[in-house]
């Protein structure tokens, strides 16, 4: 069965260019417009791999993340940032919030289903 | 110090304060549209680029399904072409979707700018509002406290705007940024 993912960013474009790559390599992908909409999806079903922007109206992606791992069902569920921040500072906010992996944009789609491959298979 | 000197201090503030804000905003403005200049360039550039390569690619393979079509037999040069063909137009789409990212950063630039330009203006309509009490009548002391209370309202004003002025994006370039499995 196909592994679904969460795509969180509040760029449409940015969003169908992930759901465009990630659906090409096989994955389901459900689209969130901002942090309080990744966590309402991410609540009606649990998927197999989070990958959320951090600046986003209403609940950023630390933020997103800080709640996701509070819920039994996304403790040990992978969580990406795909973001423009590549501060050392920013990664390591992230970290500590429970991200496991910062992928900096713009991304390569091939390089993208590379890292989820890696992560999810 | 006298009321003169203190009234002088105070204006001299005021008036660097105003002016020192003024120009390290207005840096950042020109800083961040460059900036935004820059990616949508390479933008263009690099998504023309793909978009003609994708072009002569589909163009190449539309040639070779005519000749089949036709019932010709393609050479060998045109199988192997055929055959390398669709990662060929994959590398350029995976190009292309890399360069159309533009739109998300210029967006944060663009909306950073907008909020700075906000944030000048609503700066500049302090000094009018406080500006608006004072007339020809006004006493110096009068106008020592008024000059100490826009000075304040200024800093916090311009303490605000920083604080929602934070730089996420530092992209110069539309190449594929890094990653990093923790």
């Amino acid at each position: 069965m196909a592994k679904t993912i969460l795509a969180v960013d509040d760029s449409s474009s940015l969003r169908q260019m992930v759901a465009f790559s990630l659906k090409a390599a096989g994955y389901l992908v459900i689209e969130a417009v901002d942090g309080q909409d990744g966590l309402e999806k991410a609540k009606l079903q649990t998927v197999d791999l989070v990958l959320t922007d951090q600046n986003m109206p209403r609940m950023d992606g630390l933020a997103l993340i800080k709640l996701l791992r509070a819920l039994p069902a996304y403790q040990k569920v992978p969580i990406l940032m795909l973001t423009t921040e590549s501060s050392d500072e920013m990664k390591s906010k992230g970290r500590a919030a429970g991200a496991n992996g910062w992928l900096v944009k713009p991304f390569d789609p091939q390089r993208l289903i590379e890292v989820v491959k890696k992560v999810i298979g | 110090m006298t009321r003169k000197k203190i009234l002088g201090s105070h204006l001299k503030r005021l008036l660097s304060g105003v002016s020192d804000h003024g120009k390290s905003h207005l840096s950042e403005v020109e800083t961040d549209l460059l900036q935004t200049e820059l990616l949508l360039e390479e933008a263009v550039d690099k998504l023309t680029r793909s978009f003609m390569a994708i072009h002569e690619a589909v163009g190449a393979r539309q040639d070779s399904i005519n000749l089949l079509l036709a019932g010709g037999t393609p050479s060998a040069d045109e199988i192997a072409r055929m055959k390398a063909m669709s990662g060929e137009v994959g590398v350029h789409v995976n190009s292309a979707i890399t360069s159309m990212q533009f739109q998300d950063m210029t967006s944060q630039l663009i909306d950073r700018t907008l909020k700075r330009v906000t944030g000048l203006r609503a700066f500049l309509g302090t000094l009018g509002t406080h500006s608006a009490g004072v007339n020809a009548e006004t006493g110096s002391e009068e106008i020592v406290d008024l000059l100490g209370k826009v000075s304040m309202v200024l800093a916090i004003q311009s303490l605000e705007l920083r604080s929602v002025l934070r730089k996420a994006v530092n992209q110069q370039h539309l190449e594929s940024g890094d990653i990093e499995l923790f």
